[in-house]
């Protein structure tokens, strides 16, 4: 991922999670939050373009996105 | 087929055996319990032969009992729409008793057909004279007895369908007089049923859950209001249209309000401040805090509801007892909202009461409430805790998916809807997250999530020997490698001053993983 670029906003992913939460957030959680965040966008990303390409679409379009998730979203489920 | 299929079941089903199997004709000589059997039977077979010109032929042949003249009416009943029928009727019936239809269905005719025996006796030849006639009429309009237009068989099988439920809640009498006046009555009515038949049972399904969850709908609206209005309202009408307005309200703003905060800009400290302090507030206050919270746009009311009970109970208890009230045990609800007031005040508490005072402090609230609106329209979404959160920017999440969209090999570009396919995924995900991790913190104990908690959800990740076969080292992914391959070099600074020793045990566990990946 970009070298120079932050990679993601901190703050805001604190507050995300803190917000769905309900708790309070220790300091460095949020980087593997983030971290876990990647792994899912991964998958995600993964199934949609086999989808994509299954369905035989040029691009990533949001019907393959939609599809995938539920399932995506299943695997990252603690 | 299907009629055939009807009389072997009521006798298995009821135990009689085999000697009820083999024919009509055998049950009908056979003793009174078994005949009550029998009967179950008898019921399609009645219908059938109301219904078609057919009728006449079985008739000669079992003189001796309906029923089996009934049954041997195949002709009809071979019809698609014939099957359909008797299909949604056994449905139906299914549905009403749980146990299979022959015996639930059989439970109900019983006690009607028990009735029905004794006219059927003298009927039967009366039954047969005039089925004659009527067949005659009406086969007359299109088809005759043994041609069997199906044009004419099916309106027959309608009205002998319909004769058949009727069957059930009247006497014979109907099944004989209908095919020729009451055809017509009968076909509105049966309409509906034919048509949710053919096309399967779940259109009758889903006609009935659907004003289930429309009605479901409106209760849970008031319910939240619910524990005040209902109680307020049983005191007092006026009371009751306070309530009303509140709940109507409730029930309307939140989606207001998210609509409005369409825009989301970057969170400030001071907006979060706020809203901690709000739910706060309203934790102390009542259960409903929820709903509130998210009214603020336009309901002052329902802040006002619940706040001026709790914030005003010791001015309530004086008037209490001038305004002495039968409404006793319906005010329930008001004494839970209101237990502050004391108990006295919670018994003869009047509606009126309640309702000045709400009506004292809308007016404050709504100016309190006032002044905080327009920080809140700023925020995007309002998580289940009443907490105001961003979504991650739309630059990251792209840049993201299209490094990743990338590398698992898709050669297009992400569409805009797809990325805001993803953008929603992603929001649901750190919805998920954070009640996985609320969950974990919970259990232990602890109001703050800590890295613990993270590794224990990322290692109940089956995900992780899933990616094993994609990510190239063969041996375990741990979080830790995960987060070398991952993570730049900042951020794995931060992770790597967290808990030290889980580290070392990772490491051990996994070291082989993490080397190659770091190397």
């Amino acid at each position: 991922m970009a070298p120079g670029q932050k990679l993601y906003p901190r703050a805001t992913v604190k507050k995300i999670v803190k917000a769905h939460s309900g708790c309070n957030i220790s300091k460095n959680v949020d980087v593997m939050i983030f971290l876990d965040y990647m792994l899912f966008m991964q998958t995600l990303m993964k199934e949609a373009t086999i989808e994509a390409k299954q369905g035989g679409e040029k691009c990533i379009t949001s019907r393959s996105v939609r599809k995938v998730t539920g399932d995506a979203l299943a695997k990252f489920k603690g | 087929m299907a009629r055939e299929s009807h009389p072997p079941r009521p006798s298995a089903g009821t135990g009689t055996g085999t000697s009820a199997l083999p024919t009509a004709a055998a049950t009908a000589t056979t003793t009174p319990s078994r005949r009550a059997v029998s009967t179950d039977a008898i019921p399609p077979s009645t219908a059938a032969r109301t219904l078609t010109p057919g009728s006449h032929h079985t008739l000669p042949r079992f003189a001796a009992g309906l029923s089996a003249s009934a049954r041997k009416q195949p002709g009809p009943s071979a019809t698609p729409h014939a099957r359909a029928a008797f299909r949604t009727i056994n449905s139906q019936r299914a549905a009403a008793v749980n146990t299979p239809h022959r015996q639930g269905a059989g439970g109900r005719r019983r006690s009607a057909r028990e009735l029905r025996e004794t006219p059927r006796n003298f009927l039967l030849p009366l039954g047969r004279v005039l089925a004659r006639n009527t067949e005659v009429i009406v086969s007359s309009s299109s088809a005759t007895k043994g041609g069997r237009g199906e044009d004419t068989v099916l309106e027959e099988e309608e009205g002998g369908y319909d004769d058949e439920e009727e069957e059930e809640e009247l006497p014979k009498r109907p099944r004989l007089s209908l095919p020729i006046d009451e055809d017509e009555d009968d076909d509105d009515d049966l309409r509906p049923h034919r048509s949710a038949g053919l096309e399967d049972e779940n259109f009758t399904m889903q006609s009935i859950e659907m004003p289930r969850r429309a009605y479901s709908e409106q209760p849970s609206r008031l319910s939240m209001g619910s524990m005040r209005y209902s109680d307020f309202g049983d005191g007092l009408g006026v009371l009751a249209e306070v309530g009303e307005d509140v709940g109507i309200d409730s029930g309307f703003f939140p989606p207001m309000e998210g609509i409005d905060e369409g825009n989301f800009e970057l969170e400030e400290m001071p907006l979060f401040e706020r809203s901690e302090l709000d739910i706060a507030r309203r934790e102390t206050l009542v259960r409903d805090s929820d709903f509130e919270f998210e009214v603020p746009l336009g309901m002052d009311e329902n802040t006002v509801v619940l706040a001026p009970q709790i914030g005003e109970s010791p001015v309530r208890q004086p008037e209490d007892h001038d305004e002495p009230e039968p409404m006793l045990h319906s005010r329930s609800g008001a004494d839970d909202s209101s237990v502050a007031d004391g108990d006295a005040g919670g018994f003869s508490s009047g509606a009126e009461d309640v309702d000045v005072d709400v009506g004292v402090e809308q007016e404050e609230v709504t100016a309190k409430s006032a002044a905080k609106r327009p920080a809140k329209k700023k925020t995007t979404k309002m998580s289940k805790y009443g907490i105001e959160y961003p979504s991650l920017p739309q630059g990251v999440v792209k840049r993201l998916a299209t490094t990743f969209a990338k590398t698992s090999g898709a050669k297009g570009k992400i569409t805009p809807d797809a990325l805001k396919a993803i953008m929603q995924a992603s929001d649901w995900f750190f919805e998920q997250v954070g009640d996985d991790l609320q969950a974990y913190a919970k259990h232990a104990h602890r109001k703050t999530i800590e890295e613990s908690d993270m590794l224990t959800l990322m290692k109940r990740y089956v995900l992780f020997l899933y990616m094993n076969g994609y990510l190239r080292t063969g041996s375990q992914m741990t979080p830790f490698a995960l987060a070398q391959r991952h993570l730049p070099r900042e951020l794995l600074q931060d992770l790597r001053m967290t808990p030290p020793v889980p580290l070392k045990k990772r490491r051990k566990t996994g070291g082989d993983a993490e080397d190659e990946d770091v190397t």
